[in-house]
């Protein structure tokens, strides 16, 4: 996907993303939990600086927003339980139990420090 | 993204299908623009402030050409769209956010300037050289 991006662009295009992975140097374990409680797509291979530079953009900078993450995460959990009834209703029983444990227990792989989330801006040379 | 046509990528989209399907009503509302501090139809962790940090990198302006992949409902895409003036290009799978997005892109009368394209990231549509700028949020891995 980075390297369709690169064709896409004009030359000195740049892209600016934002993006949840695993903190780096994690023991297997810590690496399984981290990848369990993150979204589905977060299990990747190399750091994104890095694909983004093989992929062969230029001018790479990486901001991390892990704190911002994590708050963001607890303001979900927290504004869905304060308009529990209505989301109930509007999403069942089930799914709204089941979206707030989801959220719980990304906020504990963040505050474990194993999920961390960054922007990422580059350009095409 | 999960890798392509696995089990976990289906399952992904199944997810997000299931989301986009239930829509919005007041209380999804006041929810996000509690959280967000917009009413976009976010559906991941970028706030409005994030996002206009995005729309300063990019340095988006009218006559950019932007592309969100990912966009969901047109968050960020169709924001920034509206508050740079550029031209916006809303790509995602589940067919009920792009519709969502494109309504929402009438409604602030930009629709003009902003497009819907379905289809997957991975196989993207577009000739070479076509944008100036590509934002996506919380889609990549
Ligand atoms: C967490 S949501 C973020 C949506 C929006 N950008 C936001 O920030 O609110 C991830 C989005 O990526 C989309 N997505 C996942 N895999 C995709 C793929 N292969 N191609 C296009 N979109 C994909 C999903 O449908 C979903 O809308």
């Amino acid at each position: 996907m980075l390297r369709a991006c690169l064709r896409l662009l004009r030359p000195a295009g740049r892209t600016a993303f934002h993006t949840i992975h695993l903190a780096d140097g994690l023991t297997r374990a810590q690496h399984r939990r981290g990848a369990r409680a993150g979204p589905v797509a977060v299990a990747c291979s190399r750091p994104h600086t890095q694909l983004l530079g093989a992929a062969g953009f230029v001018d790479v900078r990486e901001t991390d927003l892990t704190p911002e993450f994590a708050s963001v995460t607890r303001a979900w959990m927290e504004s869905y339980d304060a308009h529990r009834p209505e989301l109930e209703a509007l999403l069942g029983r089930d799914t709204f139990v089941a979206r707030q444990a989801e959220r719980r227990s990304q906020l504990g792989a963040i505050e474990a420090g194993l999920l961390r989330r960054s922007m990422l801006v580059a350009s095409r040379p | 993204m999960a890798p392509e046509g696995t089990k976990a990528e289906r399952q992904t989209l199944d997810r997000f299908i299931a989301r986009y399907g239930v829509g919005q009503n007041e209380a999804t509302r006041a929810v996000e623009l509690a959280v967000i501090g917009g009413d976009w139809g976010a559906n991941g962790y970028t706030t409005l402030a994030q996002a206009d940090v995005l729309g300063q990198v990019l340095g988006l302006e009218p006559g950019t050409r932007l592309l969100d992949l990912g966009s969901g409902r047109g968050w960020p895409g169709l924001y920034l769209a509206k508050r740079h003036g550029c031209t916006a290009v809303l790509s995602d799978l589940p067919v009920e956010a792009l519709r969502a997005g494109a309504a929402r892109a009438r409604a602030e009368k930009v629709s003009g300037r902003v497009g819907s394209v379905l289809a997957s990231a991975r196989h993207l549509p577009f000739t070479p050289d076509s944008f100036d700028a590509i934002v996506h949020t919380d889609v990549l891995c």
